[in-house]
């Protein structure tokens, strides 16, 4: 038994053209017990910046109270609102100061970076649990059906999808990779983060 | 391996945790009461590591009662609950982390609302409608899972259930329990939360 | 004497002949005039059926090292499984049911396994644990069920049957076979359910359910199940088990088969998604309430909080 495996769980975040998806499926397991399909893995850490943490569902909930609580800090002391990159970085350390008892999460991060010309720049990245970034240009994947995801999204995505076709993009790739894995799955929830609105949808997922 | 069943109907929340302490192959105690009533309006059923269990459950009672005198109000079960599930979760990477889990019931005064969580010794948490810890879950989930078909004659799970029906809906897991565990617990001790407080409930 | 000595020397010509048919995987007992008419029954044509070992010390503890997954979840072989079944007895007959799902850790290998082995017309037998060891064994209970109905002129009994596999399969005890099977069918006696597993036990019974979804397959089995039943209802009291088993166990589900067994035989009720059951339910068929079997289908709109107004004027607000 793996302690990544114990609660199961995925998520994926996707660039496309001036926005990012991400996505995750709401499973909730005790092992091959399924405990509660309505258990969120993503969450919205400032206007533009989603975070999803798949792994260890108790630390989902403590990571998700920590960096609430880090990125409030920031903003109230610096007086502005934190970058997407910047937020990366937090999240990097914050797993790295746990290096010898980490935290049992591979969070997945995507948001709209602020360029020098005012406009807004996709931004995606994953860490490993102990923080080692990795800033990609496609797509991120991580969680029990990681391998699936990514044979799956190999094969779906392309650069510079509208936010609807991101949005059928991911999802597509989430659900039907889900469906390969025993621990992931029960449902799934999408995010399409665009310069000026966030879309939130709900999935019917396999509920088996 | 103790035993417990929680579930929520119109306006309340049951609990059930059987009587048991054992020690070895040895029933040490069959009427120890396994529920802590915290607040008025809030009810934990605790089970696991013999010891853990009892230390944890006077813990968190008496810190929550601390937060009542101090701020003449009791918490409300979502922030209990939040609480209590930070509490393990940080024991959780301590030198002696406790080994208890949780179903924690409590009806919100305010919002008219039964809550119930699912805690475990790792501090995951889940509000569910129903749920069960031990090896009574694997036979009990899938029952309430189910609906009211044509062959069942009466209810399984109902949110809009009142009180005398969740109780039967109780009754089947228990009997489901005692018909299919290699050893079940002979007795129950069953409570109950809703808008007016806590009280026992002989089954 | 003489022969008992050439038999196992290692430097005569008979055995150079006899590690060349090794080689060539030839078996030593078996007449030329066999070769090229085994019918595709392989070393079964010659009676019992032989097994090459690895030639190591132990070969059982050999095998288990290397594809155990439970001792050590890293080794290299892993056997699928991971399954729901079950079988009862009422009334009208027999009802098998089964889920499709094969995983191997987590992977889902296959979501349309045939878990029911279709023995013979009036046999069933369902799959739990080695999928192959199942399927080889069940097979080769159905050429013997044949022989013995054409020795015989009359059919195996269910109860012959299943207690042929089960000697069957304690002779291999130790050597890592894995079945949980049960063996359905109506015989003079009626309908009938054994359960068969490798351990060697062999169960006489009303209601059986084998696998890692079991559980959850009883917990609705058994509240729903009486010997009255109706053919309806039991067929949709089967297939309702085994959704609830796919739903919660994480290595049960994709599709239910559903089967029932009569005086005149078995017969194939249908194949079920298990999402599409719970979602919109098993659709017009005998037996089905109407509606997804899924608990946030059936309980949408339904709330447990108990707003004040229809508790007007009594206790706190």
């Amino acid at each position: 038994m793996s302690i990544m495996e114990y609660n199961g769980g995925s998520v994926i975040a996707m660039v496309g053209k001036e926005c990012v998806a991400i996505a995750s499926d709401l499973r909730l397991g005790n092992q091959a017990l399924g405990i509660s399909s309505n258990f969120q893995k993503i969450f919205q850490m400032t206007d533009r910046i989603f975070l999803g943490l798949p792994g260890l569902a108790t630390d989902v909930t403590t990571l998700k109270e920590t960096f609430r609580f880090r990125v409030n800090m920031y903003t109230i002391k610096e007086e502005r609102e934190l970058e997407p990159e910047t937020f990366a970085h937090m999240v990097s350390s914050a797993l790295y100061e746990r290096r010898f008892g980490p935290y049992f999460i591979e969070p997945v991060m995507c948001g709209l970076q602020k360029t020098h010309d005012g406009s807004y720049k996709p931004f995606i990245a994953a860490t490993d649990l102990i923080g080692c970034l990795n800033f990609a240009k496609d797509f991120v994947v991580a969680g029990t059906a990681s391998s699936k995801l990514f044979g799956v999204a190999e094969g779906l995505w392309e650069p510079d999808l509208e936010p609807e076709d991101l949005f059928e993009t991911c999802a597509q790739t989430l659900l039907n990779a889900v469906d390969r894995d025993a621990y992931s799955g029960w449902g799934a929830e999408v995010y399409v983060l665009t310069k000026d609105k966030v879309i939130k949808r709900t999935l019917k997922g396999r509920m088996d | 391996m103790d035993i417990s069943f929680a579930l929520t109907g119109k306006g309340y929340v049951i609990l059930a945790s059987d009587t048991t302490a054992a020690r070895s192959i040895v029933k040490m105690k069959v009427d120890e009461d396994k529920i802590k009533v915290l607040s008025p309006h809030l009810l934990m059923a605790y089970s696991g590591e013999p010891g853990d269990t009892v230390q944890f459950a006077e813990y968190i009672e008496r810190n929550i009662r601390l937060y009542q005198i101090r701020n003449t109000y009791a918490l409300r079960p979502p922030s209990a609950a939040s609480w209590i599930r930070r509490t393990l979760a940080d024991s959780l990477r301590s030198r002696k982390p406790y080994a208890v889990n949780l179903l924690i019931g409590g009806y919100d005064t305010s919002t008219h609302q039964p809550h119930l969580y699912w805690v475990d010794y790792l501090g995951t948490m889940s509000e569910v409608p129903f749920a069960a810890h031990g090896y009574g879950a694997y036979f009990a989930l899938s029952l309430l899972d189910r609906e009211d078909g044509l062959m069942s004659g009466s209810s399984y799970h109902d949110p809009e259930a009142p009180l005398e029906e969740g109780l039967k809906t109780l009754r089947r897991c228990l009997d489901e329990v005692a018909k299919r565990l290699v050893v079940t617990p002979e007795k129950y001790k069953v409570k109950v939360v809703d808008k007016d407080g806590v009280r026992e409930i002989e089954i | 004497m003489n022969s008992f000595l050439t038999r196992y020397s290692s430097t005569t010509p008979e055995a150079d002949i006899r590690k060349a048919k090794e080689l060539y995987g030839e078996d030593e007992d078996f007449s030329e005039v066999m070769w090229g008419s085994t019918g595709g029954f392989g070393n079964l044509a010659s009676g019992v059926p032989m097994f090459k070992l690895p030639s190591v010390q132990d070969p059982s503890s050999f095998l288990r090292m290397h594809t155990d997954d439970h001792a050590d979840p890293s080794c290299r072989i892993k056997i699928k499984h991971g399954t729901t079944t079950l079988a009862f007895r009422f009334q009208g007959g027999v009802i098998v049911a089964v889920d499709s799902r094969a995983t191997a850790g987590s992977y889902v290998a296959s979501g349309t396994v045939k878990k029911v082995i279709e023995i013979n017309p009036y046999l069933l037998g369902t799959m739990a644990g080695g999928a192959a060891d199942c399927q080889y064994w069940e097979t080769y209970l159905g050429i013997q069920c044949r022989l013995h109905e054409l020795r015989n002129r009359e059919r195996i009994s269910v109860a012959a049957a299943s207690k042929y596999l089960s000697n069957l399969v304690y002779s291999y005890k130790g050597m890592g076979l894995s079945m949980g099977t049960m063996i359905c069918g109506w015989d003079k006696t009626g309908p009938a359910i054994f359960y068969v597993d490798s351990d060697g036990t062999r169960l006489k019974g009303d209601l059986f359910s084998v696998g890692s979804g079991s559980t959850f397959a009883y917990g609705v089995l058994d509240q729903g199940y009486r010997w009255d039943l109706t053919d309806e209802e039991a067929q949709e009291l089967g297939r309702r088990s085994i959704y609830a088993a796919g739903h919660r166990d994480a290595f049960s589900g994709n599709t239910v088969n559903l089967y029932h067994v009569k005086q005149d035989g078995w017969k194939f009720i249908g194949n079920y998604d298990v999402s599409e059951l719970h979602y919109n339910g098993p659709g017009d068929v005998p037996g089905a309430t109407g509606g997804g079997y899924g608990y946030d289908i059936r309980v949408a709109g339904r709330t447990s909080t108990n707003a004040p107004e229809g508790e007007a004027g009594e206790g706190q607000a």
